[in-house]
């Protein structure tokens, strides 16, 4: 793409999720949602073959159905409060309509099933932008209208999420797919805390993003989209070898990793608010999802795969590939944990 | 040779092919699948296959079993029950869901994740008996009112599956159709429990490996990926076969790398490489615009990964014809 249209995409992108975390009027909000999935479009078709194009066919369908539901929940709230300020909700029918169009945006369970498919269609770095870029515009509002969102609605979402993400990601050889149903899971544990401590659901999806950066980046470093591809990193760049095993364990919340925080934090939360069975489902459903993270681990940095001669070379070419971030994105995803006390300045 | 004994006697290799689907006499839904989707009409008719078998017995030498449709003969009356075959069907697709919930703990595929990731080559189709032949569907220009005639029997010693016909370009007379002649055996989607569509994943393999023999003529191999909302037909990607025609059996090795695109027949100025994870099907197109009988011999369709072919995409895109994909 020639850079004056991608600056002016990218702008558009950006500017959408500014109108909808700035904005109080709820017409605002829906069109910064309509200019950032206007503009997105481009930027998951950048390689132009039909799989991209029946990926952004579906991206597009479900965020525009998504985007006529909220609109219908928005005239549901004009109607019975008679004003289009972002406040609480006092109709339930209203709360529960943008509840679910904001969960279709973001992919929760059972809206989820656009998530893999789009993501597996679209290059390494649309993939990278879908998962953590476009979650942040939903999660504001869902923040901002937390306190009159039915919590029964979300928690069923929430654990249908876990389970789906760490069911659906056990057999899949496709990275982006992995990690596709890593955001349903990351989603499914954002939504559980938004009814109770919305901050915590902020810290996550903080973590997450840091986390998902960190590993698309790894990925795109590598050219790698398969696990089998993945595995021969060991003769191109070791050193990516070990901080894929780090940021995978990150990714499976295990400690004394940046992952576990948000864990942490929710399952305590949770269980501050006199439930138990629920973070006791989740916290076994997330060993699921630990269980492909350290298989890709295992397959990447703890076992050599059997490889032709002719791949064995490949160290001695260095890597040309500027990746300026990488650096801080690996430190922040997996040594924040002993700055958690600090994290209270989220409040 | 080598690579014949590879393919069917490796430890990693030889996996048998998911249960087809079921086969319970419940005509009423077969029908209509049959009438619903035109590319999905098989082709035969005994009294003519056994002319067709007259003059292959040279070839074959002993009865051989058919490709057998809605047509049976009136001395056999197979019993039709309404209920029972309701139960059976939905029993079957119960069964295949608990299986397919079961092979998911397992792995992909039904099997663990090292063998599917450590495995370099794998036979996907190979025609050993009746049930191999259901998985694939034959098609000529008769549903457009050509001439043409396709067929597809087990071959000698069921080792092989032997398409064999006539190929005929006379137009249909139908105001409209300037050229005709083609025939083809395309293979069927893969289905899960509740006629889910499933799609091969090879994104391990980078070569298409045939045994096929021929009687000398040219023919295209087509794969299809598995798309849902982009019209299935119209798009696919292909490379030619060119056949032999000797008695001895031949190797082909087509590498994925090497499968142009085309949509709508028309081969398309802007290229796409083949992407190996969602293939649906996989289909042998003759249409050489030579009339006569022809013939092809299929032992068995694999693939593998060939270490040696590092080439990614044989075609490039040229800013002169597609500028819009190099802005």
């Amino acid at each position: 793409m020639k850079p004056p249209i991608l600056i002016i995409i990218t702008s558009t992108i950006i500017l959408g999720t500014m109108i909808v975390l700035f904005s109080s009027h709820w017409l605002m909000i829906w069109i910064g949602f309509e200019m950032n999935m206007l503009a997105i479009i481009p930027i998951l078709m950048k390689k132009f073959n039909p799989r991209a194009t029946e990926a952004s066919t579906k991206y597009f369908l479900t965020q525009a159905t998504a985007s006529m539901l909220l609109m219908l929940g928005i005239i549901i709230n004009l109607l019975h409060s008679g004003h289009w300020t972002i406040s609480m909700i006092p109709n339930p029918i209203a709360s529960t309509v943008i509840t679910i169009a904001l969960a279709m945006k973001l992919g929760l369970s059972p809206f989820h099933f656009w998530v893999p498919e789009v993501t597996q269609g679209v290059p390494l770095s649309s993939g990278m932008v879908l998962l953590t870029w476009q979650k942040i515009a939903p999660l504001s509002v869902l923040y901002q209208i937390s306190p009159s969102i039915n919590p029964n609605l979300l928690v069923a979402m929430a654990a249908t999420s876990v389970l789906v993400g760490g069911w659906g990601g056990l057999n899949q050889t496709q990275l982006r797919k992995i990690l596709a149903y890593s955001s349903i899971t990351h989603m499914g544990w954002m939504a559980a805390i938004m009814v109770y401590n919305p901050t915590l659901m902020i810290l996550n999806l903080t973590i997450y993003i840091m986390m998902t950066l960190g590993t698309f980046m790894l990925f795109m470093y590598n050219l790698s989209t398969t696990t089998l591809s993945l595995s021969h990193t060991w003769n191109k760049l070791p050193l990516i070898a070990s901080l894929i095993l780090a940021l995978m364990l990150s990714l499976g919340g295990l400690p004394p990793l940046s992952g576990f925080i948000p864990k942490w934090m929710i399952i305590q939360e949770l269980t501050k608010n006199d439930m138990i069975v629920m973070p006791m489902f989740m916290a076994t459903t997330a060993l699921l999802n630990l269980y492909f993270y350290m298989r890709l681990a295992y397959a990447t940095a703890l076992t050599m795969f059997p490889s032709a001669n002719n791949t064995k070379m490949k160290w001695q070419f260095e890597s040309m590939k500027k990746m300026i971030f990488l650096p801080p994105l690996i430190v922040a995803s997996t040594m924040l944990l002993p700055l958690t006390p600090m994290l209270s300045i989220m409040d | 040779m080598a690579w014949v004994h590879r393919f069917l006697n490796g430890a990693y290799i030889f996996r048998h092919y998911p249960k087809p689907s079921a086969s319970c006499p419940f005509l009423g839904t077969r029908f209509a699948y049959y009438c619903s989707s035109s590319l999905q009409k098989p082709e035969a008719a005994p009294g003519k296959t056994s002319c067709q078998r007259n003059s292959e017995g040279d070839l074959q030498g002993h009865h051989q079993k058919e490709v057998v449709l809605d047509i049976t003969s009136p001395e056999e009356k197979p019993e039709v029950s309404f209920d029972k075959a309701i139960k059976d069907e939905i029993m079957d697709h119960f069964r295949r869901l608990k299986d397919d919930i079961v092979n998911h703990w397992i792995g992909p595929e039904g099997r663990p994740l090292h063998e599917v990731l450590l495995e370099q080559a794998k036979v996907v189709w190979q025609f050993r008996g009746k049930e191999d032949l259901d998985k694939w569907v034959v098609t000529s220009d008769k549903i457009i009112g050509g001439r043409s005639e396709v067929f597809l029997k087990m071959g000698k010693n069921n080792q092989s599956a032997l398409l064999y016909g006539t190929l005929s370009s006379e137009a249909p007379k139908d105001g409209e159709s300037g050229r005709s002649g083609y025939c083809a055996m395309i293979s069927r989607i893969p289905r899960g429990p509740f006629e889910r569509k499933r799609s091969y994943d090879w994104s391990q393999f980078n070569t298409l490996y045939l045994r096929v023999r021929g009687d000398g003529r040219p023919w295209m191999v087509n794969i299809r990926g598995d798309t849902d909302l982009i019209q299935r037909k119209n798009q696919m990607y292909s490379y030619f076969m060119f056949t032999r025609g000797g008695p001895y059996w031949q190797e082909v090795k087509i590498p994925f790398s090497k499968f142009f695109f085309s949509n709508q027949g028309r081969i398309r100025d802007a290229q796409y490489p083949l992407l190996l994870d969602k293939i649906s099907s996989i289909g042998f197109t003759l249409a050489d615009k030579v009339d006569g009988p022809f013939f092809l011999e299929i032992d068995f369709i694999g693939v593998f990964t060939d270490p040696a072919h590092t080439e990614e995409f044989a075609y490039e895109n040229s800013p002169e014809l597609n500028p819009r994909l190099f802005k």
